[in-house]
């Protein structure tokens, strides 16, 4: 993964084989819902029943090859304690894309990533490619919301939807691959642009870091 | 659901969470979730904190250092008889520096918070806590599922609902009724947590309730609604960067890097999971003793120590994982070595009147009394969040993305400024007193000049930096300019020289394990030089003057593609037939290449920075 990374954007002789797109991606949601356990499965192929609470935010990235390009997803992982929501803004600004996470074993969580998607159609950039997951998909057993009702949400506000597990690592890869496949990836500027009122400021983040450019190269 | 309906759920779900954990682990057999009591048969080892491995640990202690603890432990039994004494004093922080020894680390930890006096100054007090918080305590539901996953793979906590588990559930609830401004917000489950292991339930919640509202450690202002000291923390983290290591600065704000992604659990749980335990205890000894101002300095030497490293970090990924997981796995140096490094860094940061933000303002105190019940609102009871944003999250939000805004601005205005002034060298951040150098002693600094085999020369091109003027433009790979100390427009190489495997790392006290950085590619060039004993000599190496520095030529051995300055890209260019080879006075590790692969890394230490091959 980190030589893929570096590689192909900068070898000096030769063109990079495909496209390269980085897309910045955030995942919101109550706290335990799985959000850092979908993304130690997504990035490492691993699962943590005991997965340490998320203090603050944590950052990951990994690469998918599409058919003819490859998506790098810089990935933002948020706390879930209400405490920390001010700090989200500061993640989700910018970003491309999101994942809101709830817990299929408690209709709260579901709640809470309602209003998470309402945030993020009022704040994030209008362009913003939202998925919801229903995590936790092994625990079916336990089930307080229902698949239908999660997946006439999603139709209603446009959003992708898939329950997920991370524990057993069902629909993980594919939540992030579909919205690989749903990012714009043609014209420079992407998706993301300025993340709400930001959009003088963002032209400034992409100064400081030309790699968050969001697209191809 | 109606109201009524939704706050008789919460309050059921806080007595069924309650219940659970009054029952213990032993009554509870068969209703535990197989979820949530992992297993652990691979774990085959324990290491003296109470840790579970997955894999064999390395050797025994030393049974020299067995001693010297053994040692140790009799002074210090010695001194807790006579605590208040003038003795002690004089000794205390010497040997607080030193390292508690860990079977007396709960008596002396006690005494450096006082627990005993609080504890008797409120009799009664933490029964009373807990008691309220079993019928009002709406942060139940956040704690019981933290409680679940904190620090599982030590022995105490690794079983559900085990008794220490259920003490750090206690203490936690107790303490949300205790302060009910800050209630409870993750990250205090890792301060109770490493309580809880050596103290017990209550002592834990008297040292919880001490350092978070004792004017040493007021870390209240850090878990408080809109967290006041945190940002007043990393504002003046950031200031130190500026001052002490403005590469460094400037490197994390190239990639967008800012000190609230890496440090939060620096500042908010004190190095807890951040550095290996053994060296987390060791700054907690000194944190007690010390105050906040431990933390702020603790900061300072991981960057420092560790600077090298990260400025060959070329994304923001490796850089964050290099200093939150792979500093817990294995911080690279000693504990001894780290504390006495932390401990010139105090010093230094006093001397330059950085070593304390200033006392906290009135947001970070506790406004309430503690200790004094407030009855939760409706909303906060059925657990329902606020619909938008109070006055204080507001500005919590707007200084984090200024801060954000500003180092992206300042960073632009060097870029701007750099390219203006292609020959300043080392003018990064432009604050006057720059002692980027500071960790002199650590790494072995060889003068070039001592060289002895000289057969094998590699050049580590660094290309420029992305703000170059347009005639240097011919660079293809500009990124790769992210490694290079000299990222302010010079077109650097850094020569590296393979040397005998003799010569290898040695410092009295620094004993650092060799860097594992990832090989990432740093374009590189490999010149073949003949060996030749007599030439070999570095005789052949001309220092020149740095005036002449900024020009920077070759003819015959043109590599256009990897970034070198063409003769006709600048200036007052000597166009004589020469490779012109600068050093960067950084103490930067060079890679040393073979076959394209990364064999080793060295610091290289020139007298004077810049060479002429003919």
């Amino acid at each position: 993964m980190a030589t893929n990374r570096s590689g192909a954007a900068q070898r000096p002789n030769g063109a990079p084989q495909t496209k390269v797109c980085q897309f910045k991606l955030v995942l919101l949601g109550e706290s335990a819902v799985g959000k850092s356990s979908l993304v130690l499965r997504f990035v490492k192929g691993q699962f943590h029943e005991y997965q340490e609470s998320t203090i603050g935010a944590a950052f990951l990235t990994q690469t998918v090859c599409l058919d003819d390009i490859t998506v790098k997803f810089e990935i933002w992982d948020t706390a879930g304690q209400e405490r920390y929501h001010s700090l989200a803004p500061m993640y989700y600004r910018g970003a491309q894309a999101a994942i809101v996470v709830y817990d299929i074993t408690n209709q709260d969580t579901f709640g809470r990533a309602k209003n998470w998607v309402k945030e993020l159609q009022r704040q994030a950039s209008p362009s913003i490619v939202i998925a919801l997951a229903g995590n936790k998909s092994d625990l079916a057993a336990k089930r307080m919301v229902e698949f239908e009702e999660a997946q006439a949400y999603a139709d209603e506000n446009g959003l992708l939807f898939m329950e997920t597990s991370a524990k057993t690592a069902m629909n993980v890869n594919d939540i992030f691959l579909a919205i690989a496949n749903k990012l714009p990836k043609s014209e420079s500027g992407g998706g993301g642009g300025g993340g709400g009122a930001g959009a003088g400021a963002r032209r400034l983040n992409d100064g400081d870091a030309p790699r968050a450019s969001s697209c191809c190269k | 659901m109606n109201e009524e309906a939704l706050l008789a759920r919460a309050s059921e779900e806080r007595e069924r969470i309650f219940q659970r954990y009054e029952r213990g682990r032993e009554n509870l057999a068969g209703q535990i979730d197989p979820w949530e009591d992992p297993e652990f048969e691979e774990y085959h080892k324990t290491d003296r904190y109470g840790f579970i491995h997955d894999e064999r640990l390395p050797q025994k202690t030393a049974p020299q250092k067995v001693n010297i603890e053994v040692e140790r432990e009799k002074k210090w039994v010695k001194m807790l008889g006579s605590w208040d004494s003038t003795a002690t004093k004089e000794k205390l922080h010497r040997r607080i520096y030193k390292g508690i020894p860990n079977s007396l680390r709960i008596k002396v930890w006690c005494k450096l918070l006082d627990v005993n006096r609080m504890k008797s100054e409120n009799p009664g007090k933490y029964q009373e806590m807990l008691k309220l918080a079993k019928h009002w305590s709406t942060d139940v539901r956040q704690i019981d599922s933290d409680v679940n996953r904190q620090f599982r793979e030590h022995q105490f906590y690794r079983e559900r609902y085990s008794e220490k588990q259920c003490s750090l559930f206690n203490v936690l609830c107790a303490y949300s009724m205790y302060n009910s401004e800050v209630g409870y917000c993750q990250g205090m489950s890792g301060l109770a947590g490493v309580l809880l292991m050596y103290m017990d339930e209550e002592d834990a919640f008297w040292a919880l309730a001490i350092l978070l509202s004792d004017k040493k450690y007021v870390m209240h202002g850090l878990y408080v609604e809109g967290f006041p000291k945190l940002t007043r923390f990393l504002e003046h983290h950031d200031k130190i960067l500026t001052k002490f290591m403005p590469k460094l600065k400037h490197h994390f704000d190239k990639f967008g890097l800012d000190a609230i992604l890496y440090s939060l659990k620096w500042f908010f749980v004190c190095f807890v999971e951040r550095v290996p335990f053994s060296l987390c205890l060791r700054v907690w000894d000194i944190y007690l003793l010390d105050g906040e101002r431990v933390i702020t300095a603790m900061a300072y030497t991981i960057l420092k120590l560790h600077k090298k490293a990260i400025m060959k970090l070329n994304d923001m990924d490796l850089i964050v994982n290099y200093i939150q997981v792979k500093l817990h796995k294995d911080f690279g140096y000693e504990d001894d070595v780290v504390i006495y490094h932390l401990e010139r860094s105090m010093d230094e940061l006093k001397r330059a009147k950085l070593d304390y933000p200033g006392p906290p303002p009135p947001n970070e105190l506790p406004k309430r009394s503690l200790g004094t019940f407030i009855e939760p609102d409706k909303k906060s009871k059925i657990g329902q969040r606020a619909e938008n944003f109070s006055e204080t999250e507001k500005q919590t939000r707007a200084t984090v993305i200024l801060r954000r805004e500003k180092a992206a601005l300042e960073l632009q205005e060097l870029r701007v400024s750099q390219s203006d002034t292609v020959s300043e060298h080392s003018g990064v951040a432009g604050s006057g007193a720059r002692c980027d150098d500071s960790v002199s002693g650590l790494g072995s600094r060889r003068s070039l000049a001592e060289t002895s085999v000289t057969s094998t020369a590699d050049l580590s091109v660094f290309s420029s930096s992305r703000s170059h003027a347009p005639d240097n433009s011919l660079d293809t790979h500009s990124n790769v300019s992210d490694d290079a100390t000299g990222s302010d427009g010079s077109g650097i190489c850094a020569l590296s020289i393979q040397r005998a495997p003799s010569t290898t790392h040695s410092t009295p006290r620094a004993t650092p394990h060799p860097p594992s950085i990832s090989p990432l590619s740093d374009d590189v060039v490999r010149i073949h030089v003949t060996y030749n004993p007599l030439a070999a000599s570095p005789s052949h190496l001309h220092p020149v003057s740095p005036s002449k520095y900024k020009a920077y030529s070759e003819d015959h051995h043109k590599p256009m593609s990897l970034g070198f300055y063409t003769s006709n890209g600048a200036n007052n260019l000597p166009s004589d037939n020469r490779i012109r080879i600068q050093v960067p006075s950084e103490e930067l590790l060079t890679p040393v290449v073979d076959s394209g692969r990364i064999i080793t890394q060295r610091y290289i230490e020139s007298h004077s920075e810049l060479y002429d091959l003919k």
